[in-house]
């Protein structure tokens, strides 16, 4: 799709018969936007759910242990929320520009960069989450004799999962919108198409990654609220 | 029905407790003596250290001082969590997990112990019966948020008998109940208790449940010291000071007279010469009655007296003296001791 014919030819590129929405930029060309999907559409829709799938995953796996740890050490639960409320204060363009000389224009600057974003949420969710177990059912835990691992997988954690899986979901649209930005750095994600439209007049195109971006949004958030209500089948039992 | 462990004596040896930082003990050098099978409550106001005592028994509070013994073992000869492991635990709110089903809850000790599923399956299923919920059935899925209070509390106190310790620990566990719900609740307990006999301390502030429940009440002042150790005819007869007696309160005479029955200080009819007439107007109370309630009865009723019944049929009669001067009164609740 290379705008550019091949040097020493002549031809003038035959781009075919337009519709009367590509001809008069209408706001949204629902037909370019089909016959334009397998190529300006769909990768970078795939490339943008890989690469908040890699950032989001790395991120909780980084503010789980840093929750954990924070839980267990109190005193560390003041240092670490500093450090990752610091991190989400960063201008992300400024962080991708400070990213650059070290890592380059590549996936790694982008994932760094998101799940730097990531940390204080998914951190501050396990903490509030373990920190909100009722006492008195810490209390009778250990009072029949489960240790400390036991109290953390048996009890705590399990009823730290609402909170946990909440900071998830908001990490995760957040994520994905974030995420556009990261075009600045490599062309790929929602973000491309978005950024090579926002120049031109054309409308179709920018509209329509950005409401797939706002659609993904949605609907990993939904699968994140199913996957909670699967993981904690109490929640919804009430007499 | 299976086997139940028989109960286990716990002896508080010169017990004491001084949390960091505090001038004086929570516990002072308690001496106490539960006999097996005994139930014993820790009552007094707060600050009196009870749920301190009760705490140190399964290590939740580590002694200062002194000694606990269960059995003849010392509570520090094995790791707090092996301890734990053998002491049923109930408490306040009954700390049921949220997350748990009632199955799973009452299994929690049993799963850790490593039980087989067949008999974890089986003891559930003759707990909650033994807890009067059923069907079994109907209740093993649920979860605690789908449960009444009362029946959280019964399911709590399945599940601190379900390893069949000899033991068990009872902290305020009828406390956030409302009253039918606790009245109702006690007496299922101290049936569950005449029919598993394990030791069991039990901590309320709440004399009158202190004086339904236990076999011996132990009364605790401020500062952690033992005021009284004994059953709650003693106790209600014989206040050991001023601290004991104003803690029942200024109707412990009645309460004493909660602790009999009319059945047991009735009086035959032949007994009495010219019965007939003396006892014209008297009203009728069942023999079932406390003599606390027999009296209000013939206070209402303005009577001198009262013609006892039991299944429909005239046992006797009482008179106002017997109601409130009984020569038996309470010495039944004292079997337990020599």
């Amino acid at each position: 799709m290379s705008d550019f014919a091949p040097a020493g030819d002549p031809v003038i590129p035959d781009y075919g018969q337009a519709s009367d929405c590509v001809i008069n930029n209408g706001a949204f060309c629902t037909d370019w936007f089909i016959s334009q999907w397998s190529t300006v559409f769909w990768p970078p829709l795939i490339s943008h759910i890989v690469m908040v799938a890699i950032a989001v995953s790395i991120g909780f796996v980084i503010a789980f242990c840093a929750g954990l740890l924070a839980y267990r050490k109190k005193w560390l639960a003041g240092p670490i929320g500093i450090a990752a409320t610091f991190l989400y204060t960063l201008p992300p363009l400024a962080l991708f520009q400070l990213l650059v000389p070290f890592t380059g224009l590549s996936l790694l600057t982008v994932e760094i960069a998101l799940v730097c974003f990531t940390l204080v949420i998914i951190f501050q969710a396990v903490l509030v989450g373990l920190s909100g177990v009722p006492d008195d059912v810490r209390r009778a835990a250990t009072g029949m004799g489960l240790d400390r691992n036991q109290l953390l997988f048996k009890v705590e954690l399990p009823l730290a999962l609402p909170s946990i899986v909440s900071g998830v979901r908001i990490a995760t649209v957040l994520t994905v919108s974030i995420a556009t930005i990261a075009a600045f750095v490599v062309d790929d994600g929602l973000g491309s198409p978005i950024i090579k439209a926002v120049s031109s007049p054309f409308n179709t195109q920018f509209i329509g990654a950005g409401a797939l971006a706002v659609l993904l949004a949605f609907a990993l958030d939904g699968l994140l609220v199913l996957l909670g209500r699967v993981l904690t089948p109490w929640t919804k039992a009430r007499s | 029905m299976t086997q139940h462990s028989t109960g286990t004596s716990i002896t508080f040896d010169r017990a004491t407790k001084t949390y960091p930082g505090a001038a004086a003990p929570a516990l002072d050098a308690l001496d106490l003596e539960v006999e097996a099978g005994e139930l014993v409550c820790l009552v007094g106001p707060s600050g009196g250290g009870k749920t301190t005592a009760l705490q140190l028994v399964n290590r939740l509070v580590d002694l200062t001082s002194g000694d606990i013994r269960i059995g003849d073992r010392s509570i520090t000869d094995q790791s707090a969590i092996e301890l734990r492991r053998t002491i049923g635990y109930a408490i306040q709110q009954s700390g049921l997990f949220p997350h748990y089903t009632v199955a799973d809850n009452i299994a929690t000790v049993p799963v850790i112990l490593g039980w087989n599923k067949e008999r974890i399956r089986a003891r559930t299923a003759e707990l909650l019966e033994l807890v009067g919920l059923s069907p079994v059935e109907t209740w093993l899925p649920r979860y605690p948020a789908q449960l009444s209070g009362g029946q959280q509390q019964r399911v709590g106190i399945a599940r601190a008998l379900a390893a069949d310790p000899p033991v068990m620990l009872m902290d305020e566990p009828f406390g956030a109940l409302d009253p039918i719900t606790r009245v109702a609740v006690q007496d299922e307990f101290l049936a569950i208790h005449r029919a598993v006999a394990k030791t069991t301390l039990f901590v309320t502030h709440d004399i009158d449940e202190a004086i339904k429940m236990a076999d011996r009440i132990a009364i605790l002042k401020p500062g952690g010291k033992l005021a009284q150790f004994g059953t709650p005819a003693e106790v209600l007869s014989n206040p050991a000071d001023d601290f004991v007696a104003e803690f029942l309160g200024a109707e412990r005479g009645l309460k004493r007279l909660a602790l009999t029955t009319v059945g047991e200080i009735v009086t035959g009819s032949s007994d009495r010469v010219g019965a007939g007439a003396e006892t014209a107007g008297w009203p009728d109370v069942e023999a079932t009655m406390t003599l606390r309630e027999a009296l209000s009865v013939v206070s209402a009723a303005q009577a001198e007296g009262a013609i006892v019944h039991a299944g429909g049929s005239r046992l006797g009669e009482v008179s106002l003296h017997d109601l409130i001067a009984p020569p038996t009164a309470g010495e039944d609740r004292e079997g337990v001791r020599a």
